[in-house]
């Protein structure tokens, strides 16, 4: 399959772009990936794998307002592309078709 | 409350982040402190920002983004390589300057390097010893009536006691100077270095011993070790394949003594020359004359302990003389063994071997500095001068956008390679001249290419050097304006005011060179023909070896016989340095007025031979029963005698003397002679006539142009009295002369560096005057057609360079004359500094610039105006 390999890691912060539409930027990315996941993530963690993403052509950025607590910096807001959202959907695609064929399908444990 | 992360986290990611990045990661770390400081307050907040940023650490966030567009770097191989060419155009361009350049930077060098060696070598000696820097020799500064005197020797049981008093004191050696006649079967030699030393002496100082225990040897009194030298002299060539050791050589003849070792020939590079070692013991059980506190015959060597502190034990030992010999106020001093090769000045002879000076160490430095200094000029001036045919180019680089730094570079750069290349000629030619330089300076040297250490000094000149000639040139040629010299505006004096103080300077500097040449040839030749208050010319001695000093009477009645020889005297020593010196008593001494005086003890035609004059009395004679008394001496004083005992020389006449344990009388006053170099004033003297004792030499004045003649009678009367040993004999004024060797050294080098000085000097007024002679020619051509002469023209371009060589004269004196009498307080007879000296010195120098700057001057006279003027 002729498909750009994708990190767990990656397709988390890929998917959190996506949810945020259009708002994410580091910090937020990594606040929301800590609410909904519950694991630690640093920080640089996130920004290389917004620049791996990036270098891969699945999202894209653009330097937004300056706030005052960023020192009047910009902030670089990222935005999933065609592409991304392409390869988001083939992942769940491809996780889907498994589920489905699930005999037995999984139970919780209890 | 406002909260700021730390700012040398912040500074820290500035400086590695990547600035493309930097805004984002920064801001996105701010807002998180911010959030942080809420949650955790704000110490914890800020540990968290550390971390964060170290976070950030990775090669992702640190690599910056290719740039764009191409650096324009001055320093890329391209534009390296037009520097290079441009250079080397330059270079090949003007042929002439390119040459005066390089050849007086190469000669400059050459000189340079030479001494650079010379005095590498005076520093290098005696660092073979083990510990080296704890090595320290014992001297006096003795107080006597006249002065203080510094002597090198101390008494023979300083060592032991002293040894016994410090802890501080690891190990001590004594030496002392000894001579006599060594026999072994056939074969005599007479050692010329025979010292008498302590057992520890080869290991104290590291010398080898090629045959014998290293453990054992020189600690029995009946023993002896020789040198290579002397064992090739008693053994022939393959004595390290022969049995030699425990052989009996004779001493003298008649002491036979053991040979348990033999010892490499003594280091060049040491102090200590030596060729035959005796053991102490023997003297120690044998000499009670001289092994006695009274008596000072022998270097006393220490090392003390590295931990020890040499300024506080100096203080010890200062006053420690007076403890062993009471009332024996002379002060102990310490003198480290670095400083001995070249510090060493000490009075009455006491140090035995060649030594260096630090004087001339000195004045060879000077000298060499002097010299190099002179063809940096010459590179600054002739590079400054023809600054305007650089301007357009700086002015082009600068208006395409070179920075002056860049510009600054490319001067320096060529002076770098001129430099190199001169330093490359240096090299050759030094290589070439170094038999001849090692002639001229008595060592024995080659340039040591093979060490890395030479190669890292080379490269530490080599940059040095050219740091220095492009300094100026660099500045200046950066500095143009490119507006007004693209424009061809160019203020040709500028820089003519610092090119001429260095064309002065450099002419200041020659002309004090010949100033001292001229001056110390004058002084050698002063020493070498003063009056010494005796005969030295047709005078030669022979030395009385073994049992023909006591056959001297003999020998000398009938060589008196002969045609060619006019009269014989047989006396103890050679009328050269001599340095035997004793106390003598006197009627109304008394310890304040108490000095030592020389003596030498002679037959009654020793003034008949020598030439010497009475000033009062009678001379000896062998008819008068009292001269030739067993119990009573007969002596002859000189004038200094008889004045420091408070008498003129009709006074002394009569006067009685104790000299030696020995009452007697004073007959007669000699008026003052020589016996030591011109350095030092002529002290007491005391001629004894002591017909019964031994003599070691007899003097043969020969009648004139007889001297071959003489010494073939000698030679065949010598051999009637002894078959075995060779007939050894000297001339006295060549003696005489060797005195001076090291000012005839100095001299010599002295001369050929002056020599080299005045013409670099010339070389780069050669340049400049080439220089100047172009920039006119113009100007020359429409005097020419308006009818100038060709005098007119020459005085013209002469004129300027001639009163540079003026000013230079006029300062060049008063240094001069400050150098050279300051070198020549060192003579107690001197010549007075007189002023054709400077005459001389200033026409020679005005000459020799004139020739070099009228020929370029005529040259430019002779040239046809049409050709100048011609085309514009």
């Amino acid at each position: 399959m002729k498909r750009t390999y994708l990190g767990e890691f990656e397709e988390i912060v890929l998917l959190t772009v996506a949810v945020l539409d259009g708002q994410a930027y580091g910090v937020v990315l990594m606040h929301e990936i800590v609410e909904q996941t519950g694991r630690s993530v640093r920080l640089n963690q996130v920004h290389s794998a917004l620049q791996r993403l990036e270098e891969k052509g699945m999202v894209r950025s653009e330097m937004g307002e300056p706030t005052n607590e960023r020192g009047g910096r910009r902030k670089r807001l990222f935005s999933v592309t065609a592409y991304g959202h392409r390869t988001l959907q083939e992942i769940q695609e491809v996780r889907v078709s498994f589920w489905s064929r699930l005999t037995h399908p999984l139970k919780l444990s209890v | 409350m406002k909260t700021q992360p730390p700012i040398l986290a912040d500074k820290l990611l500035k400086w590695f982040c990547a600035p493309h990045l930097l805004e984002d990661i920064q801001g996105d770390l701010h807002e998180e402190f911010a959030f942080q400081v809420k949650r955790l307050g704000l110490r914890e907040a800020q540990w968290f920002y550390w971390r964060k940023v170290l976070g950030f650490m990775k090669m992702r966030y640190i690599k910056r983004l290719p740039q764009k567009y191409p650096k324009t770097n001055s320093y890329n191989p391209d534009m390296l390589q037009n520097y290079f060419k441009i250079a080397v155009r330059n270079l090949l361009k003007n042929r002439t300057f390119s040459l005066i350049n390089i050849t007086g930077l190469a000669v400059g060098l050459v000189c340079c390097l030479a001494i650079g060696l010379y005095v590498w070598d005076e520093y290098q000696y005696d660092r073979a010893v083990p510990q080296f820097e704890q090595v320290y020799r014992l001297t006096e500064r003795q107080k006597q009536a006249t002065g203080l005197y510094d002597i090198a020797v101390t008494p023979g049981p300083l060592a032991p006691a002293l040894k016994n008093d410090f802890p501080e004191i690891t190990e001590t050696t004594r030496v002392g100077a000894w001579s006599g006649l060594l026999q072994y079967q056939q074969t005599a030699v007479e050692p010329e270095a025979m010292r008498v030393v302590d057992a520890s002496f080869l290991s104290f100082f590291g010398f080898k011993l090629l045959k014998g225990n290293p453990q054992t040897v020189l600690s029995a009194p009946d023993e002896i070790v020789i040198s290579e030298a002397v064992a090739e002299r008693f053994f022939g060539k393959d004595w390290r394949t022969q049995s030699v050791l425990g052989k009996t050589i004779h001493y003298n003849q008649e002491l036979p003594v053991r040979l348990t070792g033999i010892v490499e020939n003594s280091p060049a590079r040491s102090h200590l020359q030596f060729d035959v070692l005796l053991p102490f013991k023997y003297f120690e059980l044998n000499d009670k004359w001289s092994y006695n506190w009274g008596s000072n015959n022998y270097h006393t060597y220490l090392k003390i302990r590295p931990d020890a502190n040499v300024a506080a034990f100096s203080q010890k030992l200062a006053g420690q003389l007076k403890k062993y010999d009471k009332g024996n106020e002379t002060p102990l001093l310490l003198q480290p063994l670095h400083d001995i090769h070249l510090y060493s000045d000490f009075d009455f002879g006491t140090d035995w071997g060649n030594h260096g000076n630090i004087r001339y160490v000195r004045i060879f430095v000077i000298v060499g500095l002097i010299v190099l200094l002179i063809a940096l000029f010459n590179f600054i001036n002739l590079s400054t001068a023809r600054a305007t045919q650089r301007a357009r180019e700086v002015g082009v680089r600068k208006s395409v956008g070179a920075l002056r730094s860049s510009l600054i570079a490319q001067f320096w750069g060529e002076s770098l390679l001129m430099t190199s290349l001169a330093l490359g000629v240096g090299l050759l030619l030094l290589n070439l001249l170094m038999p001849f330089f090692n002639e001229l300076s008595g060592k024995v040297m080659a340039v040591p290419f093979q060490q890395p250490v030479f190669w890292i000094a080379m490269f530490g000149i080599l940059l040095l050097v050219s740091f220095l000639t492009g300094l100026y040139p660099a500045f200046y040629l950066s500095s143009f304006r490119p507006v007004s010299v693209l424009k061809g505006i160019f203020d040709k004096k500028s820089g003519a005011g610092f090119r001429k103080t260095l064309v002065v300077t450099q002419f200041v500097m020659s002309i004090v060179l010949i100033i001292g040449t001229v001056g110390l040839y004058q002084q050698l030749q002063f020493m070498q023909n003063k009056n010494l208050g005796f005969d030295k010319e047709q005078l030669l001695y022979v030395r009385l070896k073994g049992d023909v000093s006591q056959k001297a009477m003999t020998l000398k009645e009938l060589l008196t016989k002969r045609s060619s020889i006019a009269s014989v005297s047989a006396t103890t020593s050679t009328l050269v340095n001599m340095q035997n010196t004793s106390y003598i008593e006197w009627t109304g001494k008394t310890p304040k007025n108490e000095f030592l005086i020389t003596q030498m003890n002679v037959d009654a035609d020793f003034l008949k031979t020598t030439g010497m004059t009475l000033a009062a009395g009678r001379n000896f004679s062998t008819a008068i029963a009292s001269d030739t008394s067993n119990k009573y001496g007969t002596y002859l004083l000189n004038e200094t005698a008889a004045r420091r005992m408070g008498w003129t020389p009709q006074q002394a006449l009569g006067k009685k003397v104790n000299f030696w344990g020995l009452d007697g009388a004073i007959v007669g006053v000699v008026s003052d002679f020589h016996f030591r170099p011109m350095n030092v004033k002529i002290e007491p003297f005391i001629v004894r006539f002591r017909p019964k004792e031994r003599y070691f030499n007899l003097l043969v004045k020969t009648r004139p142009d007889q001297t071959q003649r003489a010494l073939a009678d000698i030679a065949r009367l010598y051999k009637k009295f002894e078959r075995n040993q060779p007939f050894s004999y000297g001339f006295v004024n060549q003696d005489l002369e060797r005195q001076y060797t090291i000012e005839q050294r100095t001299g010599q080098l002295l001369l050929s560096f002056s020599i080299l000085a005045i013409l670099i000097a010339c070389l780069g007024l050669f340049g400049l005057a080439t220089f100047t002679a172009e920039q006119r020619i113009k100007e020359i051509g429409i005097r020419k057609v308006m009818g100038a002469s060709i005098a007119n023209i020459t005085s013209l371009l002469s004129k300027d360079f001639i009163k540079l060589v003026l000013i230079a004269n006029g300062i060049a004196f008063p240094l001069a004359h400050y150098g050279l009498n300051h070198w020549l307080q060192d003579f107690e007879y001197r010549i007075g500094i007189e002023w054709w000296i400077f005459a001389v010195a200033g026409i020679s120098a005005i000459g020799i610039s004139l020739l070099t700057v009228s020929f370029q001057a005529i040259k430019a006279a002779l040239m046809n105006p049409v050709k100048s003027l011609k085309s514009e």
